[in-house]
């Protein structure tokens, strides 16, 4: 299948689909909800239940708009001008997803953003034969290995506890959709007070409506910051700093394998989870496949590619599908 | 049971995830509580810096290329990638670390094994056997344990504030007064022969050692002349612009160290000759100059000086150096650090040195004129010493005070902006920046850092709307965002169009309230050139 790339996102024109584009165009896959993948208006757009309901949550819409909005679960297929596609689920956040497209007897997956471990929210992701990979590689450096959920738990939940005890506040920094929740999950999972900045909590609900359990947790208000943890989203760290409340901050993040993380996130404990998978995920997804082609689209693209060739693999790095403009989701 | 290189890494790990000092120093002095003494030393050598005892000066030549063979044999990636993967980490020990988990899990190591390590590199002096002893090394510890093994070796533990915590670890680890064990490490700068005498109890007898540098006593910035009370209790002597350095010495041994407490000994012979006429032995506190017709000349031309690997007559021609004295702590069997600044200024006049005019504050008024008159001879400012203050080695004390105007700031506008790497590959993050000539803008210089991610994220939006065009990574923008930049001088360039640029520009601060109109013009850096110059 011939893919046309450009800053506006990834083309298959033979069937008229766009995938993950970054303006409105007719039809539309959206691998999940993140504002850098579903930031349109197109005409048609297919997607997990999930991840229509968020989109639907942070694009609102008016009905005479006319936009047609086509649900597409797990495991299910649908008939799409000549090809067959398929829904895969991809771990890296609630209703994230991979398409395969079946089209003149080649096997094409987009996998969107993903993760090969075990999520702490969602479906953990498929791996499914193809001819043809498009995979990101936000950490594509052999660097980047992160934790699995448990022991993610772990850290999260023993770090709340340690600063509780000593009288302290554990901030964790999370971004709205995904981590937030995972965290919230993960602390009151523990059985650990917890209150969750608003941005976050308003989806909490589509998680619990998808079978994600909460233990229970309070809305975050600014005047009562003491003996629970706290989610919140990065933007309010500073805020917190200047209460005078004894903060102590964690970086739960794919980016905080690196010490020099915490510098720059202003945590002083880092865990490094991510809803991406690391290095050695990627490669083990890639390989998995036994795509014979593969085009690495995000993050250390030329890098990764280059890997992969080493690895006797047939692996470019597009040159328009670079330089993505990510918004506040950088993972 | 013996401590290992595991326990090791796991608590500074511990110490690496909190930000608070006083859980820093408990952390650490927990498991120091648990060590015998010979593993105690053996700790407290490795996280000063100094894993081989009795190595005295000499280094333990493992540097970064050895590191990087290393490093590339243990974990099979190809040097391309260990650069990479070392730019994105910064920091060359963390980077092997982490490339390490990609291979065999490895066994614990004791702390004595490690330290039979670093004396086996330490001894030997072929590269290439170092580098395959290393590789031994690295390939059967576990991957923490790598990270910090290097640590010890590639001098990172050889910070100041890294020695304060050891220090009150120690004390609170043997039960011992922070006092009494920062003054026995200050004496004699050897932390394993402190950390020995802490557990025994024999702190006092522990003696000043020579040919181990002492930390540096620093000023604090004068921001206000009004701040400065009394005149009459300060002494006054000009702020050179050279190498602070300590001169140890003793019957014609003698060594120059700098405040990065590196050894500079062999740059400077003239200094070496200079000090080996100097009877007994002692440690003088000072500047190493460049020096033509009694007066310093520019820090550049002694940097010169410093890049040269042989020092020969024509060198020491074209750029003679001076060591100019300015303090006395130790002299023939005394430490002198507590003594009053008169008497040891006393003593160090006596020592027949160049020493750097001293003389009585008269008048706050007078601040202005000497500072300019110190300006006038080419040195960067002055430096007022309290009447009977110590010597307070290692501290940033309120009794030295430094007047010096920053070398400059500027307002500039950013004309381009470049996609970073790595995890800010989607942000635009380095920033070419222009002052105003006539309707214009031209380019002076191009800076990194120095905004928190935050902002460079909300910037990267405001570039984005005003972008203009885009080259691959570069994106042009319409100077509209004005930012302060710091930085230590001017220089010409051809590089840039305004034929100028700054030297280590950094950013200090955006300035949303300026506007370009506001921003500074090319007159100002022009004048600021002429200055250095003069
Ligand atoms: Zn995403």
């Amino acid at each position: 299948m011939e893919l046309q790339y450009s800053r506006e996102g990834i083309y298959v024109a033979a069937i008229d689909l766009w995938l993950d584009p970054q303006n409105s165009q007719g039809a539309a896959w959206i691998s999940h909800a993140h504002s850098d993948h579903a930031r349109h208006y197109s005409r048609t757009v297919i997607g997990t239940g999930i991840s229509l309901e968020l989109y639907r949550m942070r694009w609102p819409a008016k009905e005479e708009w006319g936009q047609e909005l086509r649900v597409l679960e797990y495991g299910e297929e649908m008939e799409w001008r000549g090809a067959r596609l398929r829904c895969i689920p991809a771990g890296h956040i609630l209703g994230a997803a991979q398409l395969l497209i079946e089209y003149g007897g080649e096997r094409l997956v987009y996998t969107g953003d993903i993760k090969k471990k075990a999520p702490l929210c969602g479906r953990e992701t498929e791996v499914v034969e193809c001819d043809h990979l498009i995979v990101e590689s936000t950490f594509g450096l052999p660097v980047y290995r992160f934790l699995t959920r448990e022991q993610a738990r772990e850290e999260i939940a023993g770090f709340a506890r340690e600063c509780l005890e000593e009288g302290a506040t554990p901030v964790f920094l999370g971004y709205p959709l995904g981590r937030g929740q995972e965290i919230v999950g993960a602390l009151t999972g523990a059985g650990i007070r917890t209150a969750v900045h608003g941005a976050i909590a308003k989806y909490i609900p589509v998680y619990e409506r998808a079978g994600v359990e909460f233990g229970d947790w309070e809305p975050y208000e600014a005047r009562d910051l003491k003996g629970k943890a706290l989610v919140v989203v990065p933007g309010m760290r500073r805020q917190l700093e200047a209460t005078g409340v004894d903060v102590r901050v964690a970086y739960v993040s794919g980016w905080a394998r690196v010490a020099n993380a915490r510098l720059r996130a202003g945590a002083e404990k880092l865990i490094a989870y991510s809803d991406h998978a690391g290095y050695d995920e990627l490669l083990e997804l890639v390989e998995g496949t036994k795509a014979r082609r593969v085009d690495v689209v995000h993050g250390y693209t030329e890098v990764f590619a280059g890997i992969l060739r080493e690895r006797g693999i047939e692996a470019e790095a597009p040159a328009g599908a670079r330089g993505r403009a990510s918004e506040e989701e950088a993972e | 049971m013996s401590a290992t290189m595991d326990g090791l890494a796991g608590v500074l790990e511990r110490v690496a995830n909190t930000s608070s000092r006083k859980r820093k120093v408990g952390l650490l002095a927990e498991w120091m509580r648990g060590l015998g003494e010979a593993d105690l030393v053996r700790a407290v050598r490795f996280l000063s810096g100094e894993p081989v005892a009795g190595a005295g000066d000499r280094k333990l030549s493992v540097g970064h290329a050895v590191v990087r063979e290393a490093a590339v044999a243990v974990t099979g990636v190809s040097v391309e990638m260990f650069r990479m993967c070392h730019r994105e980490v910064g920091d060359s020990s963390e980077t092997v670390g982490l490339l390490r988990e990609g291979g065999a899990a490895g066994v614990e190591v004791r702390l004595e094994e490690a330290e039979q390590a670093y004396l086996r590199l330490f001894q030997e002096r072929r590269t290439a056997r170092k580098v395959e002893l290393l590789v031994g090394e690295l390939g059967r510890m576990r991957p923490l344990a790598v990270k910090y093994f290097l640590k010890v070796i590639t001098g990172n533990f050889r910070v100041g504030l890294q020695k304060k915590l050891v220090e009150e670890a120690l004390a609170k680890a043997t039960g011992r007064a922070g006092e009494e064990v920062k003054g026995a490490s200050n004496r004699s700068g050897d932390l394993g022969l402190v950390a020995r005498a802490a557990r025994r109890g024999e702190l006092a007898e522990v003696e000043a050692k020579l040919f181990h540098p002492l930390e540096f006593m620093l000023a604090k910035p004068l921001d206000e002349v009004g701040d400065v009370g009394e005149a009459g209790q300060w002494l006054v002597e000009d702020k050179y612009d050279g190498i602070r350095s300590q001169v140890h010495f003793e019957q014609g041994k003698v060594r120059i160290y700098t405040r990065g407490l590196e050894d500079t000994t062999a740059a400077f012979p003239e200094l070496v000759e200079e000090f080996e006429r100097v009877g007994g032995r002692g440690v003088v506190d000072g500047e190493v100059l460049a020096w033509r017709d009694e007066r310093a000349l520019n820090f550049t031309v002694l940097q010169q000086r410093l890049a040269r690997k042989k020092v020969d007559a024509g060198v020491r021609e074209s750029v003679p150096v001076v060591f100019v004295a300015y303090d006395l702590l130790y002299r023939d069997g005394e430490l002198l650090l507590d003594r009053a600044i008169g008497e040891r200024r006393g003593r160090l006049e006596e020592m027949g040195l160049r020493v750097s005019p001293q003389r009585r504050l008269g008048a706050v008024g007078e601040i202005e004129e000497l500072f300019a008159a110190a300006r006038g001879r080419g040195n960067e400012g002055l430096l007022l010493k309290r009447e009977g203050s110590v010597y307070q080695a290692g501290k940033r004390s309120g009794d030295w005070l430094k007047v010096k105007r920053a070398y400059g700031t500027l307002d500039v506008v950013v004309t381009a902006a470049e996609q970073g790497s790595g995890r800010r590959a989607t942000m635009l993050s380095d920033y070419t920046f222009a002052v105003r000539q006539g309707e214009r803008f031209v380019n002076v210089g191009k800076a990194y850092s120095g905004l928190t991610d935050e902002e460079i994220r909300e910037l990267t939006k405001v570039f984005r709307g005003i972008a203009r065009e885009r080259y691959g990574r570069v994106t042009v923008v319409e100077p509209r965002v004005v930012l302060e930049v710091a930085f230590d001088g001017v220089q010409k360039s051809p590089r840039h169009k305004s034929g100028y640029a700054l030297r280590f520009p950094r950013i200090v601060r955006w300035r949303r309230d300026k506007s370009a109109e506001e921003a500074d013009g090319i007159e100002r850096v022009e004048e600021l050139y002429a200055r250095s110059l003069a």
